[in-house]
């Protein structure tokens, strides 16, 4: 049994912690909380699915299409919209569910509410330990693995990295320091929206498409993030790690309670948090006023 | 910059004054003698689609045939088609009911799917005294308010689908027939395990699935009861894997019967699955990459002689609107159910033609209908009788009742044997 | 006599045209509540008046929210929370223990706000994007529970056959409609009185507010009680129009409405979010009353409206055009419409 809640746990663990890194990302860098990054999620999913299914496109064309074409549109969003009212914290909560709303509705009255499925980049599934795997799910944990590696390095060894990680803990002096802010922000922005849609082309073939598909993720997605700290992608993954693994535990040892993993995974970042305010890897805001 | 400011300011003035026209846009009544039915159900989602293709098919027939003839009188039916958004909002849902009767002034209404978005519209439908003919909730408590109050809600009336108690009913008798064939390919006791979205309509079938399995020779692997909402079932397939499960017993009504057809398939989880799974009676279960092959649940329609009128019916929608029936499209019958009242009771008015519904006993495609003291649909062989289907390359095809009649000596022509999937 | 009739009916006047009439948000304010008291004079259309009841039931809970998120900063992502916890209770009380919708709200607003202290609490702890994310929690896991106890809670059936408010749609009207007007009131009060001053002050800077010797976490859970309260009266009024309450009323999408129409309206001024309410609702309702294929356009069309309007007005819409039609006196703090060119008070060049 334990190496079932390991496995489950850590196929899920990935999706989660690709879709929290981008998110902290962006609350890092430029204190955007974006609620509408699931709904790009969702977006490159779907334009995934009109290329390589209605338009007949090769998968992997498609995806590389699809992956574009999002990222530039966030970019866009940010650019146009956010960054205009970015300064209203409410507002700009409210802008980027607007955003969301507006993907939703343009889905559903071009695609209906009826679910789509994508084929998987690789058929088939696998055992490992004696736990059935689908090689889609060991795709999406290698690729989850080797971005949040690529991203530390970025963050880590680069410039462009160095740039976010000092807009990220003071935008003032980052900027006296001639770090170009609102450029680093977009960059921080396009790669964000980047993970997002890169997500979406992973897990589009492991779950049904549908315009709605946006809510769940979005929820755990804050949770892992509250969880492991905004801004860290240290605490994005162990938070994903964590939620994912208790929502497991929940399925495998009371299985009568299975619907309640989600509720379960929250309480326990509730719990966490009340021990933690600043999650667990998370910047203090005692010092930022 | 300013401009546009302005531009934005103006239309939502105008917006908000135009709101009180909204009470005198109503449709004014045409000359042509009509009859006014309200069609509800949520138009982006195959369940409201169907709700108004069965509608639409059957109010053109009927105005072709000439209509609905009440006395000397013919009245045309004209179809008012609302969005109830039912399975996001219940507040849209109302409102939308509230309008259909009240702005676009329609005497009946058939459609709802979502169980308390039904509750909401029925009582808005009750007050206005509006029949409501049912043809998507499954939930025993919608009929039981027309037994507690007779008087207020007898305008309701459950066309499709039988409910939940039946429905239940059905899926035992599915199991009985998979386990036994399970029983026969791998020679041992079928060990089945229970997987039932929480709910209250499943709540009942799973307690009798508790108690019954034993006493059917076949062992309980355990039961998981996940949400309706649920995007991810793997762990509980892997678990079911591990508890040894050979079937899976299926109560869903929810997106995630679509998302555990797609894991159960992908990972050839060694267990047969039957039962209900209302996303599996929706055709586009085939774009899956697995097609759903080999999932098998209860449904309404099947391209079976049911009566003599399934066959052309299913044929006919198809060709029409290119896939399969599903329950939903009970708005057809429902349609033909009132134009026979209303003709009956030579009028319009609600209490005669409830009293005439009460009445109804009549052959349709899914069966024979008549309604019980609770103005539910009834259930039994030689009536509505609901059928299995099992999914096999992108089709659905009738495996229950069997062949051979030996459930209650009801068989009907065209049904196919169970087939167990390949990876048992 | 009519001398007599008429000095009595002086003072209101002068009060009306010096206190009212000389600033267009005001009569805009007067306009609007006699407009709405007067509605169901020009339409006894139940449709119409649904929508308005659903308005003034919406304006309440957008205007609590803005009592503890706008004011003191402390953004709830969960305010269905309230609204759900009073509904449920409301109809609980109402269907098992048969009490009259006039103690089910009231105490079911009481049970909403055990609720503010129960988020309240543990939230005092958190700040910022961590106290919203958080908040949004609670609703969700609420749900769980609702479905883990069927027998109590209906599950997804919710609770059915509440008894009815007043019996007719007009009588309902009126009795939302003054509810909504006066526990609009109330709030637009409580923020303008010196709590509301220290609400706001918590926003701006809490730890100047403690350094002024003002115990904050009392004041913090005062907003999320009374913002608790309001939210439940809103909830218990809607549980029992609906005549049912199920766990819809605690989904996501209604949290983020609530948000939408206070943020559409000005936050941190209770009218606004009120506003706000009775913009969005009937225009929602509205665009479904339109040709297709706009009907079936509605939430596009209403998300682009939000968008743009927040575009261009950041700050709200009610805001924005307050702020475009009246002038704040630089001396004497008092507003004046834009068109004068002095003080009405104190007489001060305005520019």
């Amino acid at each position: 049994m334990i190496e079932a809640v390991i496995i489950n746990g850590l196929v899920s663990a990935g999706v989660y912690a690709l879709l929290a890194t981008g998110f902290s990302l962006i609350f890092g860098a430029a204190r955007i909380i974006n609620l509408a990054h699931t709904a790009f999620y969702m977006l490159a999913a779907y334009l995934i699915f009109t290329l390589a299914t209605t338009l007949g496109l090769n998968l992997w064309l498609s995806i590389v299409l699809g992956v574009a074409a999002v990222t530039f549109l966030g970019v866009l969003t940010y650019r146009f919209i956010i960054a205009r009212v970015r300064i209203h914290d409410t507002t700009t909560l409210i802008v980027t569910i607007a955003i969301t709303i507006i993907i939703q509705e343009v889905l559903l009255i071009a695609y209906g509410g009826h679910f789509r499925s994508v084929p998987a980049m690789v058929a088939g599934y696998t055992e490992l330990l004696g736990v059935r795997v689908t090689y889609q799910s060991l795709l999406t944990l290698g690729v989850v693995l080797a971005v949040m590696l690529g991203i530390w390095l970025i963050l880590m060894k680069t410039r462009l990295g160095t740039g976010i990680r000092s807009t990220a803990q003071d935008r003032e002096v980052a900027n006296l320091m001639g770090i170009n802010v609102p450029r680093i922000e977009m960059i921080t922005m396009g790669l964000a929206v980047a993970l997002a849609a890169l997500a979406g082309a992973l897990v589009a073939p492991l779950f049904s498409l549908e315009p709605h598909m946006w809510t769940h993720p979005l929820v755990m997605v804050l949770a892992v993030v509250i969880l492991g700290g905004l801004g860290s992608i240290k605490g994005s993954l162990m938070g994903a790690v964590i939620l994912a693994f208790s929502e497991t535990l929940v399925v495998f040892y009371a299985p009568a309670g299975a619907y309640l993993k989600g509720a379960m995974a929250l309480t326990i970042m509730l719990l966490v948090i009340l021990l933690r305010p600043q999650g667990l890897f998370g910047v203090s805001f005692e010092e930022e006023r | 910059m300013d401009l546009i400011k302005r531009a934005i300011t103006c239309l939502l003035v105008v917006c908000l004054l135009a709101t009180p026209v909204l009470a005198c846009g109503g449709e004014t009544q045409s000359e042509t003698k009509e009859i006014r039915i309200g069609v509800i159900g949520p138009t982006f989602y195959v369940q409201g689609q169907h709700h108004r293709y069965g509608a639409e098919m059957a109010a053109e027939e009927i105005n072709k045939a000439g209509g609905i003839s009440i006395g000397e009188d013919t009245y045309r039916i004209k179809l008012f088609f609302a969005n109830s958004n039912e399975l996001l909002s219940v507040t849209d849902a109302a409102n939308a009911m509230e309008r259909l009767i009240s702005v676009n002034r329609v005497s009946f209404v058939m459609g709802g799917i979502r169980t308390e978005a039904v509750q909401a519209m029925q009582d808005i439908a009750m007050d206005n005294k509006v029949i409501f003919l049912g043809s998507g909730a499954a939930a025993v408590e919608l009929c039981t308010r027309v037994t507690e109050n007779y008087d207020r809600y007898k305008y309701w009336f459950r066309v499709a689908p039988v409910n939940s108690d039946h429905l239940g009913h059905v899926s035992f008798q599915m199991l009985g027939m998979v386990a036994a064939a399970v029983a026969q390919k791998t020679g041992n006791t079928p060990r089945v395990a229970i997987f039932a979205e929480q709910a209250v309509w499943t709540d009942p079938i799973v307690a009798a699935a508790q108690a019954n399995i034993p006493l059917m020779d076949m062992e309980v692997a355990g039961t998981w009861r996940v949400s309706a909402t649920a995007t991810d079932v793997t762990s509980e397939l892997t678990a079911i894997r591990n508890a040894g499960a050979n079937v899976i017993f299926t109560a869903l009504s929810g997106p995630v019967g679509r998302h555990y057809v797609q894991k159960w398939g992908e990972l050839e989880i060694p267990a047969a699955s039957v039962g209900i799974n209302v996303e599996a009676q929706d055709a586009g279960l085939k774009a899956l990459p697995t097609k759903g092959n080999y999932e098998t649940t209860l449904n309404m329609y099947a391209r079976v002689n049911l009566t003599e009128k399934t066959i052309p019916f299913y044929d006919t929608f198809v060709d029409r609107f290119g896939e399969p029936p599903t329950y939903n499209a009970g708005t057809y019958e429902a349609m033909y159910v009132l134009k026979e009242a209303i003709e009956r009771a030579g009028t319009l008015d609600p209490d005669s033609v409830v009293e005439e519904i009460e009445k109804t006993d009549r052959i349709s495609p899914a069966g024979r209908i008549t309604f019980d003291d609770s103005h539910d649909i009834v259930w039994s062989p030689g009536y509505v009788t609901t059928v299995g289907i099992q999914w096999l390359d992108g089709e659905m095809h009738c495996v229950w009742p069997p062949a051979d009649g030996s459930w209650e000596d009801v068989s009907y022509e065209g049904v196919v044997p169970y087939k167990l999937p390949p990876w048992m | 006599m009519i001398g007599l009739l008429g000095s009595y009916l002086r003072r209101p006047y002068k009060e009306l045209k010096g206190e009212v009439l000389v600033l267009p948000s005001r009569t805009i304010v007067v306009v609007f509540c006699l407009a709405l008291l007067l509605l169901p004079l020009l339409t006894s259309d139940s449709y119409t008046l649904r929508i308005f009841i659903l308005a003034g039931i919406f304006a309440i809970l957008a205007a609590s929210w803005d009592l503890l998120s706008g004011y003191t900063g402390q953004m709830n992502l969960g305010h269905a929370l309230f609204f759900g916890v009073a509904g449920y209770t409301s109809a609980l009380l109402n269907t098992n223990a048969g009490l009259h919708p006039g103690l089910s709200i009231p105490i079911g607003s009481i049970a909403a706000v055990v609720a503010g202290l129960i988020v309240g609490i543990p939230c005092l702890r958190l700040r910022g994007p961590y106290l919203a994310l958080a908040t949004l929690a609670f609703p969700l896991i609420l749900t769980g529970v609702i479905f883990a106890v069927p027998g109590i809670t209906g599950g997804e059936l919710g609770i059915s056959g509440l008894s009815v408010l007043t019996g007719s749609r007009v009588g309902d009207y009126y009795l939302i409609m003054v509810l909504a007007l006066v526990l609009g009131f109330v709030m637009w009060k409580i923020c303008n009185s010196k709590t509301g001053l220290i609400f706001h002050a918590l926003r701006e800077d809490e730890v100047a507010v403690r350094a002024s010797g003002i115990n904050t976490t009392r004041y913090k859970l005062l907003a999320f009680c009374l913002s608790g309260l309001f939210a439940g009266v809103a909830g218990g009024l809607y549980v029992h129009f609906m005549r049912i309450a199920s766990p819809s009323s605690l989904e996501l999408m209604l949290s983020f409405q609530v948000i939408i129409w206070a943020v559409f309206g000005g936050i941190a001024t209770i009218y606004g979010p009120m506003a706000g309410a009775f913009v969005l609702v009937p225009l929602t309702e509205y665009l479904r009353n339109m040709p297709p294929p706009v009907d079936e356009m509605r939430m596009l069309i209403i998300a682009a409206i939000i968008l743009l309007v927040l575009l261009f007005m950041p700050e709200g819409l009610v805001s924005r055009l307050r702020d475009r039609m009246e002038k704040v006196c630089p001396r004497c703090k008092i507003r004046n419409i834009a068109s004068r060119h002095e003080c009405r008070i104190c007489h001060t060049a305005l520019d």
